[in-house]
């Protein structure tokens, strides 16, 4: 009993504070989107109204539209990053002159706001003023301009996502590749296994839990991605670039809906941990007849 | 002092050990489901389902007429089968 008494001693503060900004922000969100509420119109109370805003929802073609984008955004920057990220680390765990200074410089991203990254981005993008445009044009004959092309948009946020969180992935996967232990690889090496065979059958199952755990991150952040692109493309051109967050911000804030805008968090909240629990279960979790 | 004298374990450490001693691992139950589960798992995979139809039955049932209770019935229904067989 008291081995219990004093664990829980240990874990109520976490469990405080997880449930004063955690958890009671959700029930009331989930409170909200149960209701037609918009404090700046006529009537300014809430007014329960069943799942009226979810019923919304799904008949939302922006919304869809928008889920549609934040999904091929996530699927080619979460890609990216973990590939790139991967080599990365692979490259960091060998020896090379200035190798400290190089994983310095590139760990700076994270340490930049998004806000930051975002008004940068601009800057660099913008046609006429923007440094990239200049070079792409200097040099390939192309282009770029993200204020009328959607596929140049959605490229650039794609792009500075990687970017900014590339590092991120690097670091965990360093830690990861740190950690894994000489014998097997070595065992390996004598039974004549190839560079290959030795990532798919030893690296790869043997860092797959930092590397799961890394893209839940990464997909958990890339799907709430606002601010960035909000400063970037401010959703446009048109909508090509309004992800899901960027279309909440706009329902919520503008035009101050905020029951409606609560129903289409909750809906991306469930469809994040539905992708997340379907990675999880699909590359962890114990099958029947093996062993976890 | 010696070396050999018994010491009093400090809370922490006489916590650590207690628990090592009881603790079980909660273990996995093999029902139709492909993957092994206990009932906050089943429990959370019905609730997931539970949504999805609600979803679904607004987008494309509901339209012909079928109130959403229908759906709700068929959710707890599933749900009831989920945790007791799956």
């Amino acid at each position: 009993m008291q081995s219990n008494k004093l664990g829980w001693l240990f874990l109520a503060p976490t469990i405080l504070v997880l449930f004063l900004f955690g958890v009671l922000p959700f029930i009331y969100v989930l409170w909200v989107s149960f209701h037609q509420w918009n404090p700046f119109a006529a009537n300014p109370n809430m007014i329960f109204n069943w799942a009226d805003n979810y019923r919304a929802v799904v008949f939302d073609a922006q919304f869809l539209a928008s889920l549609g984008a934040t999904v091929a955004f996530v699927f080619f920057a979460v890609v990216t990053e973990v590939i790139i990220g991967y080599f990365l680390a692979q490259a960091f765990m060998g020896d090379f002159p200035g190798k400290a200074f190089f994983r310095t410089i590139h760990t700076l991203p994270l340490i930049v706001a998004p806000i930051i990254v975002g008004s940068v981005w601009k800057l660099m993008t913008t046609p006429s003023i923007g440094i990239i445009p200049h070079l792409l044009d200097n040099w390939f004959g192309l282009n770029l301009n993200i204020g009328t092309s959607a596929l140049a948009a959605f490229t650039v946020t794609v792009v500075m996502d990687v970017w900014h969180w590339t590092p991120l992935v690097t670091l965990t996967l360093i830690a990861a590749l740190v950690s894994l232990p000489a014998d097997p690889f070595e065992q390996a090496q004598i039974d004549g296994a190839g560079p290959r065979q030795i990532f798919w059958h030893i690296t790869l199952p043997m860092i797959a839990p930092a590397l799961v755990a890394t893209v839940f991150i990464r997909l958990m952040d890339a799907l709430r991605t606002v601010d960035e692109v909000l400063m970037l493309t401010g959703g446009g051109p048109g909508s090509a670039t309004r992800y899901v967050g960027v279309h909440i911000f706009k329902e919520v804030f503008p035009r101050t809906n905020y029951g409606y805008g609560s129903a289409i968090s909750v809906i991306v909240l469930y469809l994040t941990i539905v992708v997340c629990w379907m990675l999880y279960t699909g590359l962890l979790a114990p099958r029947k007849g093996k062993e976890g | 002092m010696t070396g050999m004298e018994t010491r009093t374990p400090t809370p922490l450490a006489a916590a650590s050990l207690e628990e090592a001693e009881t603790s079980v691992v909660p273990e996995g139950r093999s029902g139709f489901l492909p993957i092994e589960t206990n009932w906050f798992d089943r429990l959370f995979i019905s609730v997931v389902l539970w949504v999805a139809l609600c979803l679904f039955w607004f987008r494309f049932i509901e339209p012909l007429g079928l109130s959403i209770w229908i759906a709700n019935a068929i959710g707890v229904a599933l749900a009831v089968i989920l945790i007791r067989k799956g």
